[in-house]
């Protein structure tokens, strides 16, 4: 099109498309609560990882524990909630932390939907097992 | 105004038909740290790590198994594999592992949150050297104790 | 005085199967630029070399490539400062390939104008300046040119096309912080999104390398903190209202 500088229409840069995804409908229930999450869970990881390396590594005398050592430790009524809790948050904050390398990708809002129930599958499934065995070391002392 | 004409697209865009997704680098635009500056590199660092160590903690929880299947099992495990020194130095990577992260995980969860933004360099300095500090106490107990 | 230094440039043309390197000697002097050097070549040597540029003087964001595997403007950048005697010159990345050192702007601009931020910094009127008989005041523009460096310089923007990107953040909070007259909300609902704000690793590679003091990355986290503070007041049930 020519025409007079005067005549020219208005700038079109701002009705230029963005990509279709930026429609409210795909987002994410509230922006951001997942990496609130990653910051939450890493804080309480701070925590409940220093303790699990201290009790588990620096103050055994041989550097790890044997079996009965192991029983005494986790039957341990201080020590058997800190490290149920632990293995709740250290695997959320992980199977977390992966899932946003993943939707680092750009993922399509269906595929983001999967992996995130992927993700809660497999988590569920840790935190059983190990509910399970912490269980069987509990019983059988 | 001045009365030059002037020709122009009705569509500012030099090629409107690419794809806004062409040419993106992907992973090599995190792992190739060439030309980044120290923020990158305790990006990927972070991500290397925590990846790592969520490896980790899977391989941990299986081997942990072995403790349900009865004192002997758990007991051999120890002595022929886990006091054995290539186990020593794979405690130290792991150690190494999750201070890198953890103490990024904190600069990363103040910054992120509007904290301390203007200073976050001088953090990452601070929280490197903690973290190298503990490292060489960590690995100093591990030989201690262990082995 | 005049030294002669390699320079190795990328080249591409649409259809190419993939982009290759020419290599150039070109004399240099202590105040020779890069964009020197780049004119020079399409002038004297290969006319077909393209490139982008206006001003020669880092204002106009045209200018934006790789020098030495750096985000760099290339006006302003001396070659000889750079130290090496080869010289590696390439266009952005995380930008679609245009021609040997241009690449496509249009999704930069596109997201960058999605956020319609004004022009013009009403609130800080250039220090001790005289203006001219006739004129009320100074003005100020904003400080980013759009050169799309940060673009490029992102980690993050190298998998996710949909990232909204440093620059354009930056703009959504330069917009909070002094609307100007202007309605906030929309940019806020385009910043707020797991594509926008949150999707930022806090690597600071955009600041970095940003030639004109934008601070994007400081920018992406005080609009996190703002963000945050909204919605802690919507649960609150306060008027989310204040902007900032
Ligand atoms: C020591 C305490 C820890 C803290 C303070 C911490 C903190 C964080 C933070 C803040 C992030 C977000 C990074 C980002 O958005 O770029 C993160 C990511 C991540 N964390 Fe942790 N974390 C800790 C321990 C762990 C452990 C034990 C694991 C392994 C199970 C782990 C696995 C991950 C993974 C896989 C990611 C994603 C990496 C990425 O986004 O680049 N973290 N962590
Ligand atoms: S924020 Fe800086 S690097 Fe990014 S486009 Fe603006 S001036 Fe360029
Ligand atoms: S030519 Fe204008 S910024 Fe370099």
């Amino acid at each position: 099109m020519t025409g007079r500088v005067d005549e020219l229409p208005e700038p079109t840069g701002r009705s230029l498309p963005l990509p279709e995804r930026w429609a409210p409908e795909q987002q994410e229930t509230i922006p951001g609560v997942s990496w609130a999450w990653q910051a939450i869970t890493g804080v309480l990881l701070l925590v409940l990882l220093t303790l699990h390396m201290i009790a588990n590594h620096f103050v055994v005398q041989g550097g790890l524990r044997d079996y009965q050592q192991v029983i005494d430790y986790i039957t341990n009524p201080v020590i058997l909630p800190l490290e149920t809790l632990f293995l709740v948050v250290v695997s959320w904050h992980g199977l977390l932390g992966l899932r946003a390398v993943i939707f680092d990708f750009g993922l399509s809002a269906r595929a983001e939907r999967i992996v995130t129930r992927v993700f809660v599958a497999i988590w569920v499934v840790t935190v059983i097992y190990g509910v399970t065995l912490l269980a069987i070391l509990v019983t059988h002392r | 105004m001045t009365d030059r004409a002037v020709t122009r697209d009705a569509d500012p865009r030099p090629s409107p038909g690419v794809p806004l997704s062409a040419r993106r680098r992907g992973v090599a635009g995190w792992v190739d740290v060439r030309g980044r500056r120290l923020g990158g590199v305790a990006f990927i660092l972070n991500r290397i790590t925590g990846l790592g160590v969520l490896f980790y903690l899977y391989l941990h929880l299986v081997v942990l198994s072995q403790l349900a299947v009865g004192p002997s099992a758990w007991d051999s495990l120890l002595k022929n594999w886990f006091l054995n020194p290539v186990f020593l130095v794979l405690d130290v990577v792991l150690l190494a592992g999750l201070l890198i992260h953890g103490l990024n995980g904190i600069r990363v969860a103040l910054v992120g949150l509007g904290l301390v933004v203007s200073r976050q360099k001088a953090l990452l300095g601070a929280f490197g050297t903690i973290g190298a500090i503990v490292l060489l106490i960590g690995t100093l107990m591990f030989i201690s104790h262990g082995g | 005085m005049s030294e002669t230094v390699t320079f190795r440039v990328q080249r591409f043309k649409q259809g190419d199967p993939a982009s290759h390197y020419d290599t150039f000697q070109e004399s240099t002097d202590p105040r020779t630029t890069v964009l020197d050097v780049l004119t020079r070549i399409r002038r004297v040597e290969d006319p077909t070399l393209t490139l982008r540029h206006s001003c020669f003087h880092a204002s106009c964001g045209t200018c934006g490539m790789k020098v030495n595997g750096r985000e760099v403007l290339a006006c302003v950048t001396n070659v000889r400062e750079l130290g090496t005697d080869e010289v590696v010159v390439q266009p952005l990345d995380n930008a679609p390939l245009v021609s040997d050192l241009v690449v496509d702007m249009g999704p930069f601009y596109a997201r960058f104008n999605a956020i319609d931020r004004p022009l013009v910094r009403e609130s800080e009127l250039v220090p001790g300046s005289h203006p001219a008989e006739g004129i009320p005041h100074a003005e100020r523009y904003e400080d980013c040119i759009e050169c799309g460096i940060c673009l490029s310089a992102c980690p993050i923007a190298a998998t996710d096309p949909e990232y909204l990107g440093p620059a354009a953040l930056a703009a959504a909070d330069r917009l909070r912080e002094e609307p100007r007259g202007q309605q906030v909300p929309p940019a806020l609902r385009l910043a707020d999104d797991p594509h926008g704000a949150w999707r930022c690793h806090v690597a600071f590679e955009c600041s970095e390398a940003c030639p004109s003091n934008v601070d994007p990355a400081g920018h992406i986290m005080s609009l996190r903190r703002s963000l945050i503070g909204r919605r802690w007041r919507a649960l609150r049930g306060e008027p989310v209202g204040a902007e900032r």
